[in-house]
């Protein structure tokens, strides 16, 4: 039988990324985060957990670039504007192999 | 002044429509090139990965004779799904089974390469590591793309970026989507030896299969989908974004508890995840596109809205190769004109609207609202389970007879007069 549930960082683990240490594709800005949010729709919509709820935090949302599999989810289901999306730069970023 | 051309078209994205559109014009001898931001084409793609023949075969005459495809599919199964039960509608079709085939499987990062190369052996450039991150403009005309310090400069542009619209939105042609409109897919690749596969599934030499799922999702609108590769399988969820962010259900949640139903875990027993994918997919369909072209440029495939689900046909990648084509007969009609405007351009529209791609999506234009419905997803997979149950199960008592037992079951569950109010929707839109 297969595993479950299977961990999402045990899934990434398969997939392989160029990680650019010098370019967040993504950023989130925090103060908008911290001020507006209310509904951490970037928590349920993305599928790499690049998004953590932080219980008692100062921002209530973590953000890591690093997992991100350039879905697109989260720049649209944020309703405040607060995700502030580019591609990575050239030949950086996720990797599919057996997709 | 005029304007020193580097390439005759500038096609954004190595997916199916692009690399479709790249084919078409280096055929015809115009000086293309594809700029491709993934590590090599298809390294960012992702599909369930199921695509019809007869398209594939008119960009690629007799394809299967190459290594660019997992397996023809000549059975399909559609199952619904709720809580410890399942219902199958099982179809095989061996009239499918001849070339051209009506459906193969791919998988995207090798099929994309595969046809990119295609489209390099014609004549076409690919810039691969490459992203074109804007656009250059001229008297309101777009005449070539930015790549950091670099510039590329081109007659005419066509954008095949895919479903994240960043540069369709620059070129003002596509505002920001909504997330009602569009879906999060998620998939994992299993690795299981092709002797198992072609077993377990009933599979004589290269068939494949494909099951789609509704059910079983949280009542998210959305579903499953499990393909057949040669030695790996595909499998996935896709659910609508606006939906699953209401139900504050994670994404990567419901996908692993729509996992555990005991049917799909038969289906995945013993075989080895070996990777994991995403994407957002549009699914607005035909009210929800952007204007698909403008002053020196074209937009095609996914970066078009041009997906379609309309319950038995879920496709894309169909509507990316064929509209990619066009792009790129519509873009050599302009290069031929010197019009390289959006009155050279509209021409694009025209070839679309002859063509299956927006007559397809005009027919079943109110799909997506209909399948908006909740209780598609969430009532009627478990009253027709929980039918078939109460029909098959023996209590030792006395049986009774069969189309009351249904027609109660159904008044019971006071879904009797909602299943004909959406069964009228469903004769209305699909």
């Amino acid at each position: 039988m297969v595993e479950n549930p299977i961990k999402i960082e045990e899934k990434l683990a398969l997939t392989k990324y160029v990680t650019d240490k010098n370019f967040a594709h993504i950023t989130i800005n925090e103060e908008i985060c911290k001020t507006k949010c209310k509904t951490y729709d970037c928590v349920y919509g993305c599928p790499a957990e690049c998004y953590k709820l932080v219980e008692d935090g100062d921002v209530p949302v973590t953000f890591d670039y690093a997992p991100c599999v350039e879905c697109g989810t989260c720049r649209l289901v944020c309703p405040h504007g607060s995700v502030d999306w580019h591609y990575p730069h050239g030949g950086f970023g996720v990797e599919f192999k057996m997709s | 002044m005029t304007v020193e051309y580097d390439f005759d078209v500038i096609i954004v994205g190595a997916g199916l429509a692009g690399s479709s559109a790249a084919l078409t014009l280096a055929k015809e001898g115009k000086e293309v090139a594809i700029i491709e931001r993934g590590q090599y084409p298809g390294a960012k793609n992702v599909s369930g990965g199921a695509l019809y023949g007869p398209v594939l075969n008119k960009i690629v005459p007799n394809y299967w004779e190459e290594d660019a495809i997992e397996r023809y599919l000549t059975t399909k199964k559609i199952t619904l799904l709720s809580e410890k039960r399942a219902m199958t509608i099982d179809i095989d079709l061996q009239d499918f089974a001849e070339p051209p085939y009506n459906g193969v499987t791919v998988i995207r990062p090798k099929f994309d390469r595969w046809l990119a190369q295609k489209a390099e052996e014609a004549g076409a450039f690919i810039l691969d590591n490459t992203v074109a991150e804007d656009f250059i403009w001229k008297d309101n005309q777009i005449i070539g793309i930015e790549s950091g310090e670099d510039e590329l400069k081109a007659k005419l542009t066509i954008i095949a970026e895919g479903a994240v619209t960043l540069l369709a939105e620059k070129a003002k042609l596509a505002k920001k989507p909504s997330p009602s409109h569009y879906a999060v897919g998620m998939k994992e690749t299993y690795e299981l030896k092709k002797e198992i596969i072609e077993e377990r599934f009933h599979l004589n030499g290269n068939e494949g299969i494909s099951n789609e799922f509704l059910g079983y999702t949280h009542g998210i609108p959305g579903g499953g989908f499990f393909y057949t590769n040669k030695e790996t399988l595909s499998f996935g969820l896709i659910l609508n974004m606006k939906k699953l962010i209401q139900k504050k259900i994670r994404a990567i949640d419901a996908f692993e508890d729509f996992k555990k139903h005991p049917y799909i875990q038969k289906l995945l027993k013993d075989a080895k995840m070996v990777e994991y994918s995403a994407h957002a997919i549009p699914e607005g369909g035909y009210k929800h596109m952007p204007k698909l072209y403008g002053n020196g440029v074209m937009i095609a495939g996914d970066a078009a809205g041009m997906v379609l689900n309309a319950g038995l046909y879920i496709e894309g990648m169909n509507f990316a190769l064929e509209s990619g084509r066009l792009a790129g007969l519509a873009a050599k009609e302009a290069l031929t004109t010197n019009d390289y405007s959006a009155e050279g351009t509209k021409i694009y529209l025209k070839l679309l609207r002859d063509s299956f791609v927006l007559q397809d999506l005009k027919r079943f234009k109110r799909a997506a609202k209909f399948l908006e419905r909740e209780r598609i997803f969430n009532v009627y997979p478990e009253l027709l389970n929980s039918l078939m149950y109460q029909l098959l199960h023996n209590t030792g008592e006395p049986r009774k007879r069969i189309v009351p037992t249904a027609i109660k079951h159904f008044l019971k569950k006071g879904k009797l007069f909602k299943l004909m109010g959406d069964a009228f929707a469903a004769l209305r839109s699909i």
